[in-house]
Parts: C-alpha cells; structure tokens; sequence
C-alpha cells in the first residue's frame, strides 16, 4: 500500500534544540495514525513542517509519491491538507456559517450555506449556520473547526488534542465521524495525550521522544502503560535521592479545593525539593497562583508556610514570612519587559530591608542589589540600566531565579525553573536550586521536564486535571507509573 | 516595501524622532488651516508664532501662556499617573469645581478672616474638595465595578449644578450682578502677581512645586513605582503584590487633589468669587486630558505640551483681535497635534526599515 504523506529524515533545529532529529513518519490513506510524546517531544515543530508554518532544515516531504516542499499554510491547504488545531480560531460574536465562509476565504452566500448544512449531515457533525459563536459549546465550536477543514476536501486531516475540551460523550462522537472519514480513504493523524482513547481509534502509533522517533507500534497491542513508558523513556533512578536529613515542615496545603484545582495534601519540608510533574494545562498555573498569594485561597489554612496560615496573604506578606516565587512566564510575569534590571530587582523586593525609607525608594540601593544579583549569578547583561527584555531566555531566567535566591528564602516555589532556556543556564539554575535545598530550604518544583524532577526532587507528586497526586518518594516512582498518572488512565478518567 | 522592526535599542532618537515628526505634521497641517481661514496666511501665522513681540508688552502675554498652561499641567500631571494604570478619570473639571466651592465654603465657615495666612486653609480644602468629588467613581470601580469613565464624567455635571445652586442659593451674592455669583473674597486672600500687571501670579509657582512633588511619587515611591508597573505588566504588579484596588483608590486621590487645588487656586487668583457654572468653567479640565496624552503622560512631557498648546492658544486669541481669523484656529492646532503626537507614538518602540525582508532571519520562531 503507497503511504499518502511520508517525511523522510526531516531535521529542524532552534537555537540550542534540536526539536526534529531526522524523523520519519508516514501515513497512509484509510488509517488514523496517533503522534504521541510528552511536551517538548518535536509534535509540534513536525506539524508546524506539515502545515507549511516552518521551513525543515533537511529531510523529505513526499506526497502521494512526489517529493514536493510545502512554503506556506496556503500551499499546504491548497495540496490537501487539513488541520485543526486545539486552541479554537474562531469569532465569537459572527455566526457559524460566516465563520466557517471567513476561514475559506468566500463570501457565506446560499450554496455555501447548503455546503455546510450537507458536510455536517454527512459526517455526523450537527450545525446550524446562523448561531452564533459564543453561545456554543466546546464541542460545537469543535465541529465549526472540522466542517471548515473539510470543506478544503482535505485528504489528510490532522487534529491536535481533538479532546482535551470534550465531555467524554462529545469525544465519542468524534471519534464515530473520524472512523467515517478514515472509511473514505482519508488520512488521519491524531496527536493526543490520552493513550486510552489513541489505543481505541489508532491504527499505528508513532512516539516521539527528545526529538527522534523512538518507536512505531500498533497501540491495541500494547497496554497504557507500556505505551507511556516508550513516551517517556525508561530513566535511570538517581541513587542518593530521597529522604535524608530533612527538617520540620515549613510549606504544606491541606484540602485546598477551588473551580479549578484540588489539593487533597501536599508537603514541604526543610533541606527538601519536591517535584509536582505534569502535562502542560492541568493546573500548574492554579497551582502556582494559590502558593504565591496571587490567588488567595478559600480559608487561611489550606497554605501554611513556617507554621502560620497564609492562605488569605496576598504575595508581600508571603514574602515577609520567608517564602520566594518564580513564576513560569519570564516576560510580563516575573520581570516587566520595559524596565531596567534595576527597576525589575525592586520587583520582588518591596518588603526588603534598606529598600525603602521612610515610604521612599532607595535607588541606590536598588542598584547594588541588582549588580550583585547579576554577578552573583553569572548573568551577562550589558549594563543594569538595559533592557529586561533585551536579555536572551537564559540570562533572565538565571536574573529572576537569583533574584529570590540572593535573599536565601526559606520557601521557594518554582514554575518551570528551566522552560525555554539554554542548557548552560539550565544546569546552572538546578545546581543553584539543589544548593539552596542542602542549605536547609524548602524547594517547590512545577515542572513539564521529567528529566529535570528525576534530577532535582526527592519526593514526586502529578497534577492530572487540576487533582495533585499523593507524593512519594522519587526512587519509588518508575516512568511507567508517573507516565500512567500523568494521562490519567490509573482513576480512569475522562476528559473532566 | 515598508516594514516595522521592533528596536531593541531605546536611545535618543528613539523618544526624539516621533515628536520631532509629530511637531512637523501639526505645523504643516495648522498652516494649511491657516490658509483656509484666513486672509493672509503668511503674516497671521507669523504673529500666531511670535505674538509675545508683535504685543505692546511681551511680559502681559507671557504670563497670560504661564497661567494657562499652570493649571493644565498640574491637572494632566495628575490624570497622567491614573492613566498609566489604566484608571480612566476624566471628570477633572468637576473635581476643579468641587475644589473651588470647598475652598469658598472654607472661606465662609471660618468667618471670612481677612488675613493672608487663611489662604494655605482655603487651598487644602480645595485639595480636600477635588479628592472628595474623585472618591465617589473610585468607590463605585471598587466596590460596585462601575467605568470609571463614564460616572467621573458626569459628576462634573453634578458638580456644575452644585456651583449653579451655592451661587444662586445660600451664596448668593449681589443680585444686581449680571450673572449669578458670590460675594468676593477679602482683597488680603487673592493671590498675587510676581510681575505686576501680568497673570503671572504666585498660583503658578505652586503648581510647579505641587508637580514636582507628584513627580517624586511616581520616581522614589513604591505607589509610583506600582502604577509603572501596571502601566508594562499588569500579571507583574501581581507578583510584586501590589493590590489593583490600591491603585484605583490612589490614582483617583492624586488626580483629584490635583483638580482642587487648581480650583482652589483659580478661585483665589482670577475670579476671587464664585460664579455660575458656565461663565466659571471653561473646559480647563478637559483641556487637561488632552495635555497628558499630548505629554505622553510624563511630568516633562507634560509641562511641554501645557506651555506649547496654552502658546497657541493665546496666541490665537491675539490674532483673532488683530486680524479678524477666527481663534478655533487653535483647537484645531490642539486636535492636530494630539492626533499627530498619538499616531507617532508606536515609532518610538519600531523602526521603519525601507526595502524587502530578510528571509534568512525570518521564519525561525
């Protein structure tokens, strides 16, 4: 049977990544085919190659037989290929049909209306053309997205985490009109991290992993587990880690339960790092806002930090009690853009002492402070009066980490201490991380990077929907059961 | 092919050249203005621009420019820091006319003293009046998340209505007047001139102390330092800590202080009496407004476009006496150069590059 599409050695490299390293991936017509890997894995960046988003360094594209180059999102429609992303593109306040006329391109007069009323019939995919956007559900803003692909008549039609916003009802009839299409004789890949769902609808599986094709399986012939060991590797076990000379306890939540997260109990203790793993988008950001007083939680004592109840603190009188914060998004976030390494050390520093007097700023101050912090810290900047923004990924990160570690806190939480950052830095910041730890701190880690918690943490817990595991002790996870409670199959859970 | 590139260097030019741009569109366009409405629009725009000399006395023009532009300064001095936090008051006039009526009523509870010293009193209330009136939208944003907007506008109607009922009620003054107002205040509580014969006066002096007073708050302060923040980062004034409501509640207290003391100011410097609304007010706190934006809301900025724009404006008037154009001229020079100076602010953070893009660069994000 002659494959539809098939990348052959496809390599793309970023500045200090090699998101593709001469992958191979091939679809056939007539089969769903799942992309599978963890974040970072390269699904992204190969899709971004398919839909003419970015140009691969090396490697072949060959369409139904012909080695071809796909240079832009037009060129790839235009060839017969179809995509729907996760993140809905669509305007709220314009009509179903109108939204669906826009994305082609063309006016929404009768025959288009009739296209669309007879493409939704046909495929099991119910719309009415005049509602209008916002007053649909997730689902039916799903099928706006899919009747707009398939209006293109696409042969290969891709879908990105199809699911991750459907009840589990939804996602059934999505996966009835897939099998529709797939009859047809299209091609259809599925990137998805519910390996439950991928093992139901999926001919063929291909795993990514660091970059490379790490396996082509069939998933029905494997179980849940053994497919998210593939995805995330088997790791060796870091010998020493664990619970050694730990203190008293200075962070814990207890029954922290909010819309949008669920924290049954979790703990810090002194001299320890703990690890919350996770897939992007299950509630690292909740997470993050509850301990730093960003948000402030339902009662006082669902955060204790150093034997007082912070719950209802907001991030000063956090910080007066010894906590530190690093937020995952450097830009906007953790530093202001615009501002001066100067102006962005007072930041995190309003309570310090000596920073003010007498209700007035002590740029002086300020300014010492924010050499010391860079020197400290090995970050190269071209003056303190420069830009934040003007620094590279690496260099800031490494300013705002330093920022809370020149104060030597006694709790520090971290968001993605290393997303986004070059590998030099990255270490750098784990080792800076570790030492605080051995000193005596409590170290709290929110990471996508598997990796960087089997390194960092003595104890692993998993954010699945908003729900924080009960954490254990690193050595006693393997990537096979942290793989099962990241996707949810262990509680058998649906989307929620 | 024209293209923008974010700069990434923020040097001289980068503040110099969209203003400088901007100064040339709003000369360019007030002269084409100029040949419309007038005559002989060469030598009219050559008195606009040099009316101080053309004058019989260069000193009473000059100070006419400094009074103006004292009170829309120290108005758009004080509306600039709520804008930068995106706190929307633009009720100054009413907070202007508030500060007036406090500052006349101090005047009346404490026995009308007729002694020099009573005048810090009259101005404090004229602060104390201004912050009142701006409490009441910063309350209802906070409490109630009411716009801003739209309840600070139309308490300056409140406000109007309140001057029409104290200078037709229980202030009334001399029935025979030709408009509804106040007694006078004592001669001993009127703000003197520093040039005799000019409105050059010493309300001027204090509006630029009470500007570089706010100045300070927004350099060495953390309140100022916060509304910088919000103004680049809204998620970073968060991490910081700061609360949004605390800003909301700040804002309003300056700008409204701010309003009243330049009420209070007008009060005892121009008017000496309070007067009916529409022959008192004379839209210097709309004015303000534009100033700040004009100003690009910083302090320099700032005292920059009330000196430039208050210029014109007496300017105008000037040539309306001397030749008949009409001095609409210099609102339509305002607009001109509020348009111009907002249209060419995004130049300051972009550069224009001329020729095709570089596609080796391109692509890799």
């Amino acid at each position: 049977m002659t494959n539809l599409l098939s990348l052959e050695r496809i390599t793309k490299a970023y500045p200090g990544v090699l998101a593709n390293d001469a992958v191979d991936f091939a679809v056939e017509r007539g089969e769903i085919h799942a992309l599978l890997g963890e974040n970072g894995a390269g699904k992204s960046t190969l899709m971004k190659v398919l839909s003419g988003l970015t140009k691969p360094d090396s490697g072949q594209i060959v369409w139904k037989g012909d080695e071809i180059a796909i240079t832009s999102p037009q060129a790839s429609k235009a060839l017969g290929i179809g995509m729907v992303h996760q993140h809905f593109a669509l305007f709220d306040g314009m009509s179903v049909g109108e939204n669906i006329a826009l994305g082609l391109g063309s006016q929404l007069d009768a025959t288009q209306r009739d296209r669309i009323i007879e493409m939704s019939e046909k495929y099991g995919l119910p719309l009415d053309p005049d509602a209008l956007v916002f007053t649909l559900s997730a689902g039916e803003k799903q099928r706006i997205e899919i009747v707009r692909a398939l209006l293109g008549e696409p042969e290969l039609l891709i879908l990105d985490e199809p699911t991750s916003v459907l009840t589990p009802q939804e996602a059934d009839a999505l996966f009835a009109t897939l099998r529709l299409l797939k009859e047809e004789g299209r091609g259809l890949v599925f990137i998805s991290h519910k390996l439950n769902e991928v093992r139901a609808l999926c001919e063929r599986a291909t795993i990514l992993r660091g970059g490379k094709v790490v396996a082509t399986c069939v998933p029905a012939g494997k179980t849940a587990e053994e497919i998210a060991e593939m995805m995330i590797g088997t790791r060796p076990v870091p010998a020493a880690k664990g619970a050694q000379n730990l203190g008293e306890t200075t962070l814990s939540v207890r029954d922290l339960v909010t819309s949008d997260i669920s924290i049954p109990h979790l703990a810090v203790r002194q001299g320890e790092i703990v690890g919350v793993a996770g897939v992007a988008g299950n509630g690292q950001e909740a997470l993050y806002a509850y301990l730093a007083g960003e948000e402030l939680a339902p009662s006082a004592s669902a955060v204790r930090l150093n034997g007082v109840d912070a719950g209802r603190f907001g991030p000063s009188e956090r910080r007066a009690l010894g906590a530190a914060f690093v937020p995952e998004e450097r830009l906007g976030h953790a530093a202001v853009p615009d501002f001066s390494l100067i102006d962005n050390t007072l930041l995190s520093n309003l309570g310090t002492d000596g920073f003010q007097k007498r209700g007035l700023i002590n740029w002086r101050v300020v300014r010492e402070h924010a050499v010391e912090v860079c020197d400290g810290y090995d970050v190269r900047h071209a003056g303190v009066t420069g830009r934040a923004g003007s620094l590279s990924g690496g260099n800031l990160q490494k300013f705002i980490v330093g920022r809370e570690l020149i104060k030597h806190p006694e709790v520090l939480i971290v968001n993605q201490p290393t997303w986004g950052v070059d590998m030099g830095s990255a270490t750098n910041i784990r080792d800076q991380l570790k030492a605080l730890a051995e000193s005596g701190s409590a170290v709290l880690v929110i990471s996508q990077d598997l990796d960087e918690l089997f390194d960092l943490a003595d104890t692993l817990c998993v954010l699945n929907h908003g729900h924080l595991s009960e954490s254990r002790e690193t050595r006693e996870w393997t990537a096979e059961t942290l793989g099962v409670a990241m996707t949810g199959n262990a509680q058998g859970q649906a989307a929620a | 092919m024209i293209r923008l590139i974010p700069r990434t260097q923020f040097g001289f030019w980068a503040t110099a050249f969209p203003l400088i741009l901007a100064l040339s569109i709003t000369v360019v366009v007030g002269f084409l203005v100029m040949v419309a409405m007038s005559e002989q629009p060469l030598s009219d725009t050559w008195t606009l621009l040099t009316f101080p000399w053309q004058a019989r006395t260069a000193s009473v023009q000059w100070g006419f420019v400094l009074q103006k532009s004292s009170y829309l300064a120290i108005m758009a001095v004080g509306l600039s820091i709520g804008y930068r936090a995106n706190v929307w008051n633009i009720g100054a006039e009413g907070q202007f006319a508030f500060g007036s009526i406090l500052a006349f009523g101090a005047y009346v509870l404490f026995g009308m003293p007729d002694t020099v010293w009573f005048l810090p009193v009259m101005l404090l209330f004229g602060v104390l009046g201004g912050v009142a009136w701006a409490l009441i939208p910063a309350a209802l944003r906070v409490w109630a998340n009411t716009n801003e907007l739209l309840t600070s506008l139309m308490l300056v109607y409140v406000a109007a209505n309140v001057l029409n009922y104290v200078t037709t009620g229980p202030w009334k003054g001399d029935p025979k007047a030709g408009q509804a107002e106040s007694d006078p205040i004592h001669e001993s509580l009127r703000i003197a001139s520093i040039i005799e014969r000019t409105d050059f006066h010493w309300g001027v002096i204090i509006s630029a102390g009470a500007i570089l007073v706010l100045a300070c708050v927004v350099l060495f302060t953390s309140f100022g330092y916060s509304v910088r923040v919000a103004q680049d980062a809204p998620r970073a004034q968060k991490f910081a800590g700061f609360s949004p409501q605390m800003t909301v509640w700040m804002s309003f207290v300056l700008s409204g202080a701010t309003a009243g003391l330049a009420g209070a100011i007008f009060l005892s410097a121009e008017t000496g009496k309070l007067i009916q609304s529409e022959n008192y007010l004379n839209g210097l706190g709309f004015t303000a407004i534009v100033i700040a934006f004009l100003g690009r809301l910083h302090p320099i900025g700032i005292v920059a476009a009330a000196l430039l724009i208050s210029y014109v404006n007496v300017g105008a008037t000037y040539v309306q006496s001397a030749s008949q154009v009409d001095d609409s001229v210099a609102e339509l020079v305002q607009v001109t150069a509020l348009f111009a100076v907002l249209g060419t602010a995004f130049l300051s953070r972009y550069r224009v590059v001329f020729g095709r893009p570089d596609l080796s660069t391109e692509g890799a994000a």
